[in-house]
């Protein structure tokens, strides 16, 4: 149940030309719909947002509209569709742009100044706008034309070299695409302070957001070992050198894991009581392999919920590993109503997380499914825009927009 | 673009407490973007020496008696913390109370699971927070423990949460007059990022189990001459990768169509196995951008200290440290004006509160 607005949310009155695809442009995107911006997603009818298609479900109509992927990142947005490489698409367009605060993508480097829609040209139709652009590497230098998706962004930021089993050599990647929601919050960033900054001179600014800086902006501290002293990363497993002893464990169960620190010695101690286990240890650097081989034997047949908040309860560092089910499924989560399910025309209902940007008092709250492909058209461009029917009829017969992307499948 | 654009957050007062990573990361990136930055020093420095050197540029340090901490806290715009649930109130600033005073005021709180709920009380360190948001379960060896990954990410990403939930909430309380309490939960930072994975697991209930260095061949992380290096190819991208492998086999159906390419997953694994080994990552990095195929090469931070991209995008702050000169990532993004800042030593309060106290 939606709940009633106490007050106004911080992004109302914003409006966004969202030209974003993917995963890393729209997760920016959603955020600022969820903090009270109006999100103009837009797509041409011969290239489409990708991830519509990329995981289609089996024997669905209209798979464009019934994507679990894409629909959890969109979510709280309007679908426009523009052809923007069509004149009357970029026309359209720059008739857009004075309505909006902000545009913002995620094309390779040269695309938007390909397609005549570089920063020169938005600020001609708004003077005041604000561009963010976040392409992999930026938009200037001598990568700016490499092409690169979150794990390859992972890899080129120094991140993936510093995660490793270490007794393999092997670095590791994340399970996700884990450079493109890092860039999404730090673009969502950007929009605010841009705005602040034009609220103080009215200027507008245009943001060069490559995503490998801002996910080597996570990794500050191994910037500094490597320029004082040279240093390469080591791969630590699941250790760490700050703790006393550090790792994770197998629980009972069908791939059920616990991770426990034990910050100082005293934490392994009351830990071991609790979970009957022999806390005296030969002493030396073979202690962290016998505490390793202690916890193992005794959580292998423990539930693991039960043993993280016997643990946690008694102020012991512990994490279940969650899974991307039991998440679904964690207690703390839906006491917290991190999850939220909306009603969508082409599929049931499924838990989609809120943004963890928490306002206490405004309480944003996801609102309406993502949109159908080209279902705003009339309502922008004859509602906003002023177009008369026949205008809009000629952008329908030239391909320009449609509701149904043309030559589906090819993801 | 303008020359020298000026500092979004100039004269913006924001108090830093607690000042773990989490709300130090926060802050730094405000006080480059000119926010004056007062970080109470914390009775044990949670931050090691080179977290410090990252994380403190910028700042004044300062170190307050209660009473000074309440009037530095009335005469702050955004209070940053990473306190437990309730520290704050314990210290005499309840967020509560202190916005009720001055509505504008936003106060940012990060803890491992937010302000309330049953696991609000339990302790987390950056490991257990990665685990109960989710990502590890997918990261590292399907035959082997779920791997954390490298650094302090749940801490970092709290605090890059924290970061744009500070000034957007700043830009709230300037447009619409009044600030908010924002909570940031470590575990709903990562929860909230799970890729295809998470809305899979709530739509399908299928769990997604980790994959190593491959979700598929054509989406993996290979050994190659010199080190380790990666490829990430949408379906429109194989042809291309293809190309550049030069196998004749590799145009038979099989490997062609995307329907049943999976099932031929190991045997083209082999073929990229082969392909990467024999080159280098230079190499595998200039073919995959003269030929548009995504392809990266895991490098090192020390690499990346000479690497020509970053050099000349101006990337990195040099910073003088007590052991010598050291470089961090700067501004995380061009077109806002920002200030690379010092390291300071502590002061005491008073220094701050001559120029705080006569407040708005």
């Amino acid at each position: 149940m939606e709940p009633v607005a106490m007050k106004r949310l911080p992004l109302e009155g914003i409006r966004v030309a969202d030209l974003t695809m993917m995963w890393a442009g729209p997760y920016a995107t959603r955020i600022l719909a969820e903090m009270g911006a109006e999100v103009i997603k837009i797509e041409s009818p011969r290239a489409w947002d990708n991830i519509r298609t990329l995981i289609p479900l089996p024997g669905v109509e209209e798979p464009w509209n019934a994507s679990y992927y894409f629909n959890d990142y969109n979510r709280d947005k309007k679908s426009l569709t523009l052809d923007l490489a069509h004149p009357l698409g970029r026309e359209t367009f720059l008739r857009l742009v004075p309505h909006c605060d902000v545009v913002i993508e995620n094309y390779r480097a040269d695309v938007l100044e390909n397609l005549r829609l570089g920063y020169d040209v938005l600020r001609q139709a708004r003077p005041d706008i604000i561009l963010v652009s976040m392409a992999g590497y930026g938009k200037t230098g001598a990568e700016r034309s490499h092409v690169g998706f979150g794990p390859i962004i992972e890899q080129m930021s120094g991140l993936a070299s510093m995660t490793g089993y270490g007794d393999d050599g092997v670095p590791f990647k994340t399970g996700i695409s884990y450079g493109d929601p890092v860039a999404g919050k730090a673009a969502a960033a950007a929009v605010a302070l841009a705005l602040i900054a034009r609220r103080r001179t009215g200027r507008g600014a245009c943001i060069d957001l490559a995503q490998r800086e801002v996910l080597s902006s996570l990794i500050g501290e191994a910037f500094v070992a490597a320029s004082l002293r040279g240093e390469r990363p080591v791969h630590r497993g699941n250790r760490d050198p700050r703790w006393f002893a550090q790792g994770v464990y197998r629980c009972a169960g069908e791939e059920q894991w616990l991770a426990v620190t034990f910050r100082t010695r005293g934490e392994w101690a009351r830990a071991a009581a609790l979970l009957g286990i022999d806390p005296a240890l030969p002493g030396g650097p073979g202690d962290h392999d016998v505490i390793d081989a202690r916890m193992s034997a005794a959580l292998a047949a423990r539930d693991p919920q039960k043993t993280f908040e016997l643990l946690a309860g008694a102020g012991i560092p512990a994490g279940r590993v969650l899974d991307t089910v039991t998440i679904h499924e964690d207690p703390h989560l839906a006491a917290r109503r991190f999850w939220v399910e909306l009603p969508h025309p082409r599929m049931h209902p499924w838990k989609q997380p809120r943004t963890a940007w928490r306002l206490r008092e405004a309480d944003p709250w996801p609102r309406r499914h993502a949109p159908l492909f080209g279902e705003h058209n009339d309502e922008i461009l004859r509602g906003l825009l002023g177009l008369s029917a026949e205008q809009v009829e000629e952008l329908r017969r030239e391909g320009v927009i449609g509701d149904a992307p043309v030559n589906p499948g090819v993801g | 673009m303008e020359a020298s654009p000026s500092l979004p957050l100039d004269g913006v007062r924001v108090l830093e407490i607690g000042g773990g990573i989490p709300a130090a990361f926060a802050a730094r990136w405000l006080a480059g973007f000119g926010a004056d930055v007062v970080r109470v020093e914390p009775d044990a420095e949670s931050l090691s020496p080179d977290e410090a050197v990252y994380l403190l540029p910028g700042k004044r340090r300062v170190r307050a008696a209660p009473a000074e901490l309440a009037a530095l806290a009335r005469s702050a715009d955004i209070i940053i913390e990473d306190g437990p649930p309730g520290a704050l109130t314990a210290r005499g600033l309840d967020p509560a109370a202190l916005r009720a005073e001055r509505p504008a005021l936003v106060v940012v709180s990060i803890t491992p699971y937010g302000q309330d709920g049953p696991y609000a009380a339990f302790p987390a360190t950056n490991i257990t927070a990665f685990a109960m948001g989710g990502i590890m379960s997918l990261t590292g060896m399907h035959q082997r423990e779920p791997l954390v990954t490298g650094g302090s990410q749940a801490l970092y990403l709290g605090g890059l949460d924290a970061a744009g939930a500070a000034v957007t909430a700043y830009l709230g309380a300037l447009v619409h007059g009044e600030g908010d309490w924002v909570d940031i939960s470590l575990q709903e930072s990562m929860a909230g990022m799970l890729e295809l994975y998470g809305p899979r697991g709530a739509y399908e209930g299928a769990v997604s189990i980790r994959s190593g260095n491959h979700v598929r061949a054509v989406w993996g992380l290979y050994p190659c001459a010199d080190g380790y290096a990666g490829v990430c190819a949408l379906e429109r991208q194989v042809p291309a990768l293809f190309a550049l492998i030069g196998d004749p086999e590799l145009d038979e159906p099989r490997f062609r169509d995307p329907l049943q390419r999976p099932n031929h997953d190991d045997e083209l694994q082999a073929k990229l196995y082969a392909w990467f080994g024999e080159r280098t990552k230079a190499e595998l990095l200039e073919l995959g951008a003269r030929h548009r195929v995504p392809i990266g090469a895991v490098v090192t931070p020390l690499e990346l200290l000479d690497n020509q991209t970053l050099l000349e995008r101006g990337f990195f702050d040099s910073v003088d440290a007590p052991a010598g000169q050291a470089r961090i990532p700067g501004r995380p993004f061009l077109g806002l004006g920002w200030r690379p800042g010092a390291l300071a030593e502590p002061v005491p309060a008073a220094h701050i509160l001559a120029e705080w106290s006569p407040s708005r």
